[in-house]
Formats: C-alpha cells, sequence, structure tokens
C-alpha cells in the first residue's frame, strides 16, 4: 500500500519507507514519525492560522491619525480603498496576497489532511503532491501586507500624521507563522500512498 | 543498499523516481514527467553560490546602512532603513510583528550568506565532517525563512500608497536591495539540496 521510497524534505536523499518514525539515513532528521501525531499537530495548527485569519480581518491592520483624527483601515478596507483610487493592479496583488492566498492554503491542507485515507491512483497522485509544491512556494507572499504596513508605519511618523500598525498586524503575521507550520506538519506519507507501490 | 539509494533521486513536484546521472558542466537533468529541474552540473554551483554570497554580503551591509527611500511631506522628511524598520515596530510595542520580521529580512539571509561561506572553508579545508553536515541542514531551514525579495516587492506596493501624499527620492539601498534580491534569487536561492549533498559526499568519501 505504500510507496518503496520516500524523498527527505531537508536533504532530498532517497529512503527506504518502513513502518513507523523514518530518520533521514543522510542528514539524520525525521522524515516521518508516527501517522496519527502528524495529523493532529497538522490540524491544530491549521484550525490555530483560521482564528487567527479571522482576528486578521476583522480588526484593524492600520491605524492612520491624521490630525488627530484616527482612522482604521482593515485589510479588505485597504484593498477597497487602493481600488477606489484606481490602483487596479496593486489592489488586486494585496488582495491575492492577504485574503485569496490564506484562504487558498487552507483549502488545501483541508483537502490534504480529509482525502489522506483514500488510496490515490497515478494522475491524482501527482496532481495531490502538485498543490501541496503550490502552497509551499506561495505561503511566504502573504507576508507582503505585514511588510507594506511596516513600511508605511517607518516613513508617515511625522507630528501630525502618522501610520501605526494595528492589531490587525500581529493577527495577521502569526496566521502566516501557523500556516507555514501547519504545512510543514503534513508528513509526505499522507498523501504519497498508493495501491501500485512503485 | 545506501549506496544504490545514492544513485537515486525523487522529483520534488511530482514525486517520480529517477536514476541521477554524471551531468558535464553547464548541464541541467530535468523530471522526465513534469519536466521540474532535478539538479544541475554540481562543482560549477557550489562555486557560483558561494562567491555570489560574498557579493550578496557586501549588497546586504550597503542595503541595510543607507536609506531605501526617501519621503517629503511638506516640510517633513523622513527616510526608510531596514534598522529603523525594526526599530520602530519594536518602539510601538508591536514585538510579535517585530521580530518576525527581523528573523526574515535580517537573520535568515544573513544564515543563508554565512552558512555558504562556513560551508566553503570546511570543505576546501576537509575539516570536521559533522560540522559541515548541520550547516547545510541549518542552511535549507534559513533559506526557507529568508523573504528579502517579497519585502522588495513590499516597498514597490507602500511606494504606490504614498505616492499621491508625499515626494519620494529612491536612496542608495534601493539599489543595493534591488541587486542583493538578484544574486539572491539566481545563485543562491537557486541551488538544490541534493547538490549540495552531492558535493559534500564527493568531497568528503571522494565519490
Amino acid at each position: 500500500m505504500r510507496d518503496k521510497y520516500i524523498r527527505c524534505p531537508y536533504c532530498e536523499s532517497v529512503n527506504e519507507n518502513t513502518d513507523g518514525v523514518v530518520y533521514c539515513r543522510n542528514c539524520r532528521n525525521r522524515i516521518s514519525g508516527r501517522k496519527e501525531i502528524n495529523l493532529h499537530t497538522a490540524w491544530a495548527m491549521l484550525i490555530t492560522a483560521m482564528v487567527f485569519y479571522v482576528i486578521a480581518n476583522t480588526y484593524p491592520i492600520l491605524v492612520f491619525d491624521k490630525f488627530g483624527s484616527i482612522s482604521q483601515n482593515t485589510i479588505i478596507g485597504g484593498v477597497i480603498a487602493l481600488w477606489d483610487e484606481g490602483s487596479y493592479p496593486i489592489a488586486v496583488i494585496i488582495f491575492l496576497a492577504s485574503v485569496f492566498v490564506p484562504l487558498l492554503k487552507f483549502f488545501l491542507i483541508l483537502y490534504i489532511l480529509t482525502n489522506y485515507k483514500k488510496p490515490q491512483k497515478g494522475s491524482k497522485r501527482i496532481d495531490q503532491a502538485k498543490l501541496y509544491h503550490i502552497t509551499e512556494v506561495i505561503g511566504p507572499w502573504s507576508m507582503i501586507d505585514v511588510f507594506v504596513v511596516s513600511i508605511l508605519a517607518t516613513v508617515v511618523h511625522f507630528g501630525t500624521v502618522k501610520i501605526t500598525a494595528g492589531i490587525g498586524a500581529t493577527a495577521f503575521v502569526l496566521m502566516v507563522f501557523f500556516t507555514m507550520l501547519s504545512a510543514m506538519a503534513i508528513d509526505i506519507r499522507l498523501m504519497k500512498e498508493d495501491s501500485s507501490g512503485d | 543498499m545506501a549506496e544504490d539509494l545514492d544513485n537515486l533521486i525523487i522529483c520534488k513536484k511530482c514525486r517520480t523516481l529517477h536514476r541521477k546521472i554524471d551531468l558535464p558542466a553547464k548541464k541541467v537533468a530535468r523530471c522526465a514527467v513534469c519536466g521540474h529541474k532535478l539538479y544541475s552540473d554540481v562543482e560549477g554551483a557550489f562555486a557560483k553560490a558561494v562567491s555570489y554570497s560574498i557579493t550578496s554580503l557586501i549588497l546586504f551591509i550597503v542595503a541595510n546602512l543607507f536609506p531605501i527611500i526617501d519621503v517629503y511631506v511638506k516640510s517633513n522628511h523622513s527616510q526608510l532603513t531596514i534598522p529603523s524598520m525594526i526599530s520602530t515596530l519594536f518602539s510601538e510595542e508591536f514585538y510579535v510583528v517585530g521580530s518576525i520580521v527581523l528573523v526574515v529580512v535580517v537573520i535568515a539571509p544573513l544564515s543563508v550568506i554565512f552558512s555558504y561561506l562556513a560551508l566553503w572553508f570546511l570543505t576546501y579545508f576537509k575539516l570536521s565532517k559533522s560540522l559541515a553536515k548541520h550547516i547545510i541542514s541549518f542552511l535549507m531551514v534559513s533559506r526557507s525563512w529568508a523573504m528579502v525579495d517579497i519585502f522588495a516587492v513590499s516597498i514597490l506596493v507602500a511606494l504606490v500608497k504614498l505616492f499621491g501624499y508625499a515626494q519620494i527620492n529612491y536612496g542608495v539601498s534601493a539599489i543595493a536591495l534591488a541587486l542583493f534580491v538578484m544574486v539572491d534569487l539566481l545563485f543562491l536561492k537557486s541551488i538544490k539540496p541534493v547538490e549540495l549533498w552531492t558535493y559534500f559526499s564527493r568531497v568528503y568519501y571522494e565519490r
């Protein structure tokens, strides 16, 4: 039911896939632990990330103090403001990076976690590995909004006009962090089991 | 058995098993199923990564010392430097955001650079095999947390937000940062773990 060989995600060397915990023969890192524990870790990290996602989107990520009148921007509020100003490409980039990509990652991880029990063959198995690969590549780009807020908070810092980061920024950073941990906790064996056992 | 396994490689993207072959200089091996790059000529890739890590160290120091952008709003003037950004976050008590920005923009990229230099030193003089092993593992972890490229894109996004209100001049560090990102993506982040490990076993086991 399982593949004969397993790839170490740290050093790319090929290892024999045995039952139980597998340590890489080359770099000694743990490739695969007990399946239930990995599954629970991935779920726990994912749920934590989702809670932070809700907080990050409801609380302001940016606080704009202009001559004493304070306006607060949420992520979506910032996207709408950019769209209204006519900066369509930037609005789309921020929307993709801050709203869409985290949601996409949540769904991909959910999909992998809920489907791992079904044996996968041929093309479907390749698709799942590709999905995982995509989540790994796009994940860090969610950090764009946090960087933008940090940059604005640094340069717009005058006596009467001032930008500071909001609670949403902290929640957002933690969301990105826990999503990355959740993706890392996913055991590659969870999605690569198949019945052909090549 | 271990010897046999060393001749195999699994594609990162689609997990197809391949047998490794020795490549001539400047050639690249690609996955037969999905076309993803598997590895390239090992000696060349490592030599490039080490020499460009010195370049990127210089660029990184310049990028941190001088302002990236100068912002003028009426009579007010402010500057963006990487250290000032982090100290602003800390002074406003955003410790979590500040620490993560510090790690992904400063500590992780520096770890990558110094890991390459240390690895070159150890392999050149054939010193401590176990330390070299740890450095390769550390290099791979710190590389996945280095996000200077994303930070550079964020500066462009922030500029768009500022254009309406302020006059903006580019500083010395803007060029250094752009060059750093290019070098980082082309040479430091493009080397595959398997290339480092093959180089490692060539040096220490003479295979």
